[in-house]
C-alpha cells in the first residue's frame, strides 16, 4: 500500500549486469510489458550508445527494454512533452513512464488540465539530484576531469561529489560546488531543485538507503503503485524485501542533506531580486527580454504550455506580428500563463537562444505564488491552479495586489 | 508506430545548428532540441525552429517540367534528360555555364563540377559564393592564405573585444550572436558598424559606430591611424608574422579625423574609443559578412579589417580572427569542391599543372586550365545554362535586365525544389530532393563538416541533384567517369582530390557537431583555430594590403535622393523560397517592407504601412513603409525575400574589381506613395 518501503533487486541476470542498483526499474518495465499491465514503455535511450544523446523512445517489445537500463546523467529529455505532443497526451493507450521529479511534476500538471490521461499511465519515478547539460558536460569531462567523454560508461552525483567511471572501470571525482563554480556542474534550475524523490509519482526509486549493494529502494506512493510491486514480486522479476530502520533513516537524510542544499541554491539565485526595488526589477527583466528573438522555444518546450491555438502566435493580433525584441506582451503572457505552475524543470531555460533566466523567474515567482496561495505544483492532481481558482475573497487579502484593467 | 527522434542540421544558416526531427510512419512530425550539439546546444532561431515545413508544401515540384509551346508541361525524367542531352552537346566550352548553389550538399556539387569539367570542358562553373564571398577570397588568399573563418563558433566565448563589422548578427547569424552574449557576460565588448540601428547594434553592441554606408575603409584606416598614434600596435607580431608593413603605415599616414568624421558621419572619439578597445583587448575578434564584401570597395572593405587583425596580432589563436561568414549552409563547402570558376576541388587555383594533376586523377585527357567566366558575367554570356538550386532572378541585382537576358537564352535548365522566379523562365525544370530527403554533407561556416542523413523520401519523382548529374553524364558518353550510386561513394573520391578533408569519414562525422577541416588523416581530431604557428601564405607571412577609401558609385542626387540599402530579416531567407512556404514565418512577416526614417516620412508625406514605390535607375518595386529610427534621414533599407518585390530590381549590377561580385548593398533611388 502507498508508504510502503521495500529494498529490492531484479532476479534477471542480464538485466542485473547491465542495469544500476539491481536493475529494479528495468525488471519493473519489462514485467509491466510482458504482463499486459501496459500496452508500451516510454523512457530515455542512449541513442547509438552515446550517453550525452538521451532520446525519449516508446518501446512495445520486451526485447529492447534491456537496451534502455542504466541512469544517464548528461541529457535532459522533455518526457512530459513527449507524451503530450507526439502520443495524444496517452489518450489511446496504456503506458508506463520512466520520470524524474521534475518530469513527474509536469505530468500532473497537465493532467489537471486535461491534456494527459493519467489513468493510462504507470508513473515509474526515479530519485534525482540533477542533470548536467550535455554539451556543456561533454566540455567539463574535457576540461575538467582530462578525459573523453566517450570513455565514460557511467556518472553518479554522490555527497555532493560527481563521480565518473570510465571504461577501464576507474574512478574520477571532482567536487561539485568547484565545478558548479566555474560554469560546469548540474543545469541551473536543478540546482535549486529540492524534489529529489518523485512521491508524486507511482512509485519512486532510487540507491539512497541501500548502502550500494546494488539493489534499490522503491517508495511506494500510490495504489497503482503498489500493485505494481505486487505483482512484479509475485511474477519473480524481482525479489523484495523490507528496508532496515537505518536504512530508511540513511534515505531520509541523504534527501535532507540534498535539499539543504538546493535552499541554499535558491537563496542565491533569488536574493539579488528580493533586494532589488520594483524600478530596478522591472529594468533587469525587460533588460533581459530585449534580447528575445521570438523564437517561440520557451512556449514550445514549456511542459506547462498546452493551448493549441496560442494567445502569442503572430497571426492572433495579440502581439504585433514580425518584430523583434517582440512587444513586452510575448514574455509577459508567456510568464502569467504558467507561473503559478512551473515545475522548475528548466526546459525553457534550456532552449532559449539569447540566454534569458526564464526558469529563475518563473520558479521564483511560482514559488512566491505558492506561498500565497498554499499551492505546490504538480504534486497533487486534485489541486488546481490557484489562478485559474483564485476567489475575489483571496484577492482582497493583504499582500496580494492584482490589478485588472478593462 | 514507433516514434523516433532522428538528429540533423538547420537547413538555413551557415551555423550548422543541431535539431531533432520528430519522425513518424515515414513523415516528420515535429521537431525537438538536440542539446547535445555543441554549436547550439539545444536552442535555435526563429528559422531554426520552423525547420521542415517547406518540405512538405503543396507547391514542390515533383516531376520534371518541359517548355512546349511556350508553356511548362510535365514531362518524363526520359524525356527531359534526352531533351537536355541534345542541347548539351550542341554546346561548347564557351557557351555552357553551370551554376550551383550554396545550399548544395559537397557530393552534390562535386559531381557538378566534375561534370563542367570534364563533360564540357569548361571552368564555366559556380555558386553563389561569388555574391558574398568572393571579396574575401580576393583579399584573405593573399593576406593569409586562405579566406575561411579562422577560429570556430564555440571560440567566439573566448574572444575579449568583438568586432562586428556590418552584421546584424542577431538576425542574421543568431546562434553566433549567442556566442558574442556568452563572451560579453564574461566582459568582452562588442563594437558594431552599422549604417542602421538594428537589433544587434541596439540590443548587443557596447560601441555602435553608425556609419554612412560605403565609408567602411575611411573609418577602419582611421582605426589603424589611431591604434598606431597610441603604440597599441602588436610589434612582436608585425615583426615575426606579417609583411608589408612598412608600406601600411606609409598609407596611413596622410589621415585627418576631421577628414574621417566628415565622410563616415561617425564622431572621432567614437574611432578612438573602438579602436583603442580593439587593440587594448587581449583577443578581438572581427565577425563581419556581405555588410562590408557587397559593395563595390567590398575588396577594399576586406583589406582594412584584415590590416587591423594583423596589426594587433588577432590572428592565429581561437577567439581572435577576421572570420568572414557565409549565408548560405553550404557557402563554405561548395566552394571547397570546385564549383567556382577559379579553383579545382581543394580551393586549388587554375592553371595548366592543376588541370594536369587532375586529368590524372580523373583519368581524363585534359581539364580547362584558363580561369571560367563568374557568376553574373555567365547569366549574361553563356547561352546554353545550367542552374541548380540558385534563384539568381532573386539575389542577383538588375533583376528586370537578367530577365531579359534568361529569356534570350538558347537553353535554360533549372534544377530546384520549386518553381522559382527564375525556374518560371526555365526550357526544363527538373524537380530535385533536398535536405533530408536525400543524404551528404555540408561545410559550415567555421570549416565544420557535418553529415545529414536521409529521414524521409522526396516527392513524387523529384530525384537528389546528383544522381540528375551523373544520368547526364551517361548519356553523354562519360557515365564511367561519373559511376556513383550513393553519396558515400562521391564522398569517398572527395576525399581522395581534397587533402582538407582526407580524415573525414561518414563514420566518423556520426558525432555532434562533426570534424573541422583541414583533417588530413584519420585520426586528426580536426582543426578548429587557423593559422597558430604560420599562415598558409607561400612565405607563411601575414601580408598588410593597404586601401584607400574610395566614395560611393551611384550617390544619391536630385533625381534619386535616397540611398537604398538591402538585407534580411531573421524570419525569412534569402529568395523567400522556404520561408515563405512556412506558415508560422509568413505570419510574421508576409510581404516587402521598406524602412524609413520618421524625418523622410515626414517630407514624403509617407505614414506608416504606406505603400510605396521605389524607383531606382534599373526599375520599382512596391513595398510598405515601416516608419522608424532604425535607419538614419536619407536612407532606406528593404530586403531581397519576396518575388515582384525584390530589392534586387532595383540594385545595382557594376561588378566589384578584383572580385566580380555586386554591389548590391548600396544604390540611389526615389520614393513615392503608391496613390
Amino acid at each position: 500500500m502507498k508508504g510502503d518501503m521495500y529494498i529490492a533487486r531484479s532476479s534477471d541476470n542480464e538485466i542485473l549486469e547491465r542495469g544500476e542498483h539491481g536493475g529494479v526499474v528495468t525488471s519493473l518495465l519489462k514485467h509491466t510489458l510482458e504482463s499486459g499491465r501496459v500496452d508500451a514503455v516510454v523512457t530515455v535511450k542512449a541513442r547509438d550508445s552515446n550517453r550525452y544523446d538521451g532520446v525519449p523512445v516508446l518501446v512495445y517489445n520486451t526485447e529492447e527494454i534491456v537496451d534502455t537500463a542504466g541512469a544517464l546523467h548528461c541529457t535532459s529529455p522533455n518526457i512530459a512533452r513527449f507524451l503530450k505532443e507526439y502520443l495524444n497526451g496517452v489518450s489511446d493507450q496504456r503506458i508506463a513512464v520512466v520520470v524524474k521529479p521534475c518530469d513527474a511534476k509536469a505530468i500532473i500538471e497537465l493532467a489537471k488540465r486535461n491534456q494527459i490521461a493519467l489513468d493510462n499511465l504507470l508513473l515509474v519515478g526515479l530519485n534525482c539530484t540533477g542533470t548536467l547539460p550535455s554539451a556543456k558536460a561533454k566540455q567539463m569531462l574535457k576540461d575538467e576531469f582530462g578525459v573523453d567523454p566517450a570513455d565514460v560508461i557511467h556518472e553518479d552525483i554522490e555527497d555532493n561529489k560527481l563521480v565518473i567511471t570510465l571504461k577501464d572501470k576507474n574512478e574520477k571525482e571532482k567536487d561539485l560546488a568547484e565545478l558548479e563554480q566555474k560554469g560546469y556542474g548540474r543545469r541551473e534550475n536543478c540546482r535549486r531543485c529540492e524534489t529529489n524523490i518523485p512521491k508524486m509519482a507511482d512509485i519512486a526509486c532510487g540507491k539512497w538507503g541501500t548502502e550500494d549493494k546494488n539493489t534499490t529502494f522503491i517508495e511506494v506512493c500510490s495504489e497503482k503503485g503498489a500493485d505494481l510491486i505486487e505483482a512484479a514480486s509475485q511474477a519473480g522479476a524481482i525479489n523484495k524485501e523490507q528496508p532496515s530502520v537505518d536504512a530508511i533513516e540513511a534515505r531520509r537524510k541523504k534527501d535532507e542533506k540534498a535539499r539543504e542544499l538546493a535552499y541554499k541554491w535558491q537563496e542565491n539565485d533569488f536574493d539579488s531580486f528580493e533586494q532589488m526595488t520594483a524600478d530596478e526589477r522591472f529594468s533587469y527583466w525587460f533588460g533581459q527580454f530585449s534580447r528575445c528573438i521570438k523564437c517561440y522555444g520557451c512556449r514550445d518546450a514549456c511542459p506547462i504550455c498546452y493551448c493549441k491555438s496560442c494567445f502569442l502566435e503572430a497571426d492572433r493580433g495579440l502581439v504585433p506580428p514580425g518584430e523583434i525584441p517582440p512587444d513586452t506582451m510575448f514574455p509577459m503572457v508567456r510568464i502569467t500563463h504558467v507561473m503559478d505552475s512551473c515545475v522548475n524543470c528548466g526546459q525553457c531555460q534550456d532552449v532559449c537562444p539569447m540566454e534569458l533566466s526564464l526558469s529563475r523567474l518563473t520558479f521564483l515567482l511560482s514559488k512566491k505564488l505558492g506561498r500565497i496561495f498554499n499551492y505546490e505544483p504538480g504534486t497533487d492532481v486534485s489541486q488546481l491552479p490557484p489562478l485559474r481558482t483564485v476567489t475575489d475573497q483571496e484577492l482582497s487579502l493583504s499582500g496580494v495586489e492584482v490589478s485588472f484593467q478593462s | 508506430m514507433g516514434i523516433d527522434l532522428v538528429p540533423t542540421i538547420c537547413p538555413y544558416c551557415s551555423c550548422g545548428c543541431g535539431i531533432y526531427l520528430v519522425v513518424k510512419d515515414g513523415k516528420i512530425i515535429g521537431q525537438e532540441p538536440w542539446k547535445e550539439h555543441p554549436v547550439n546546444e539545444g536552442a535555435n532561431c526563429p528559422k531554426g525552429k520552423n525547420a521542415y515545413h517547406f518540405l512538405y508544401s503543396d507547391e514542390r515540384l515533383k516531376k520534371p517540367l518541359v517548355r512546349r509551346n511556350g508553356k511548362l508541361q510535365e514531362s518524363s525524367w526520359e524525356e527531359a534528360l534526352g531533351l537536355i542531352t541534345t542541347k548539351l552537346k550542341e554546346a561548347t566550352s564557351e557557351s555552357a555555364g553551370f551554376l550551383a548553389s550554396c545550399k548544395n550538399s559537397n557530393e552534390e556539387s562535386y559531381v557538378i563540377q566534375k561534370f563542367a569539367r570534364i563533360v564540357m570542358g569548361t571552368n564555366n562553373v559556380e555558386c553563389c559564393c561569388r555574391l558574398c564571398h568572393s571579396p574575401s577570397a580576393a583579399v584573405l588568399g593573399p593576406a593569409v592564405g586562405s579566406p575561411v573563418m579562422q577560429t570556430s563558433q564555440p571560440e567566439i566565448e573566448l574572444a575579449d573585444c568583438i568586432f562586428l563589422a556590418g552584421v546584424n548578427i542577431k538576425e542574421t547569424f543568431p546562434l553566433m550572436a549567442r556566442r558574442v552574449l556568452k563572451a560579453k557576460a564574461r566582459g568582452a565588448k562588442v563594437i558594431c558598424t552599422d549604417p542602421r540601428k538594428t537589433v544587434t547594434a541596439r540590443y548587443l553592441a557596447d560601441i555602435h559606430l553608425q556609419l554612412k554606408p560605403g565609408t567602411d575603409v575611411a573609418l577602419v584606416n582611421a582605426m589603424m591611424s589611431i591604434i598606431l598614434a597610441e603604440g597599441l600596435e602588436d610589434k612582436e607580431f608585425i615583426t615575426s608574422r606579417t609583411a608589408g608593413f612598412d608600406e601600411l603605415r606609409s598609407s596611413l599616414s596622410s589621415i585627418d579625423l576631421k577628414q574621417v568624421e566628415e565622410i563616415t558621419g561617425v564622431p572621432a572619439e567614437k574611432i578612438k574609443e573602438a579602436a583603442t578597445t580593439y587593440a587594448k583587448a587581449q583577443r578581438s575578434c572581427i565577425l563581419y559578412d556581405q555588410g562590408i564584401c557587397e559593395h563595390l570597395v567590398g575588396v577594399d572593405n576586406v583589406k582594412v579589417h584584415a590590416n587591423l587583425a594583423l596589426l594587433t596580432g588577432n590572428i592565429g589563436k581561437p577567439g581572435t580572427g577576421v572570420n568572414s561568414l557565409r549565408g548560405n549552409l553550404n557557402g563554405e563547402g561548395t566552394g571547397d569542391m570546385g564549383s567556382l570558376a577559379v579553383f579545382y576541388p581543394g580551393l586549388v587555383k587554375v592553371s595548366e599543372e592543376v588541370a594536369k594533376h587532375f586529368s590524372n586523377l580523373w583519368g581524363v585527357e585534359s581539364l580547362p586550365s584558363q580561369p571560367g567566366l563568374t557568376y553574373m558575367e555567365m547569366l549574361y554570356k553563356c547561352p546554353y545554362l545550367y542552374l541548380i538550386g540558385t534563384d539568381p532572378m532573386m539575389v542577383v541585382p538588375d533583376a528586370n535586365n537578367l530577365r531579359k537576358a534568361l529569356q534570350g537564352a538558347e537553353f535554360l535548365v533549372v534544377q530546384d525544389i520549386f518553381l522559382t522566379e527564375t525556374a518560371k523562365l526555365a526550357h526544363v525544370v527538373l524537380p530535385a530532393a533536398t535536405w533530408v530527403e536525400r543524404e551528404g554533407t555540408h561545410t559550415y561556416v567555421d570549416r565544420r563538416v557535418q553529415k545529414i542523413s536521409k529521414v524521409i523520401d522526396p516527392p513524387g519523382e523529384a530525384k537528389p541533384d546528383w544522381w540528375v548529374i551523373c544520368q547526364l553524364a551517361e548519356r553523354m558518353g562519360y557515365g564511367d567517369k561519373f559511376n556513383f550510386s550513393s553519396a558515400g561513394e562521391i564522398f569517398e573520391e572527395v576525399r581522395k582530390c581534397v587533402p582538407t578533408y582526407h580524415g573525414i569519414t561518414y563514420e566518423r562525422l556520426k558525432q555532434a557537431g562533426g570534424i573541422h577541416w583541414p583533417c588530413p588523416t584519420e585520426d586528426d581530431p580536426g582543426t578548429s583555430t587557423m593559422y597558430l604557428e604560420k599562415f598558409n601564405t607561400p612565405d607563411g607571412l601575414g601580408h598588410f594590403q593597404p586601401a584607400e577609401f574610395k566614395p560611393l558609385v551611384e550617390p544619391p542626387d536630385d533625381e534619386y535622393p535616397y540611398l537604398l540599402t538591402t538585407g534580411r530579416s531573421i524570419f525569412h531567407f534569402d529568395g523567400g523560397s522556404m520561408t515563405l512556404r512556412t506558415p508560422k514565418l509568413v505570419n510574421e512577416i508576409s510581404r516587402s517592407y521598406v524602412e524609413v526614417n520618421p524625418k523622410d516620412a515626414i517630407k514624403a508625406e509617407i505614414k506608416d504601412k504606406n505603400m510605396v514605390t521605389l524607383t531606382s535607375r534599373r526599375g520599382n518595386i512596391e513595398a510598405e513603409a515601416k516608419v522608424t529610427d532604425n535607419v538614419p534621414p536619407g536612407l532606406l533599407f528593404t530586403t531581397f525575400h519576396f518575388p515582384n518585390s525584390s530589392g534586387n530590381t532595383l540594385t545595382n549590377p557594376a561588378l566589384a574589381p578584383g572580385a566580380k561580385c555586386a554591389g548590391t548593398k548600396v544604390c540611389a533611388v526615389r520614393m513615392e506613395v503608391k496613390r
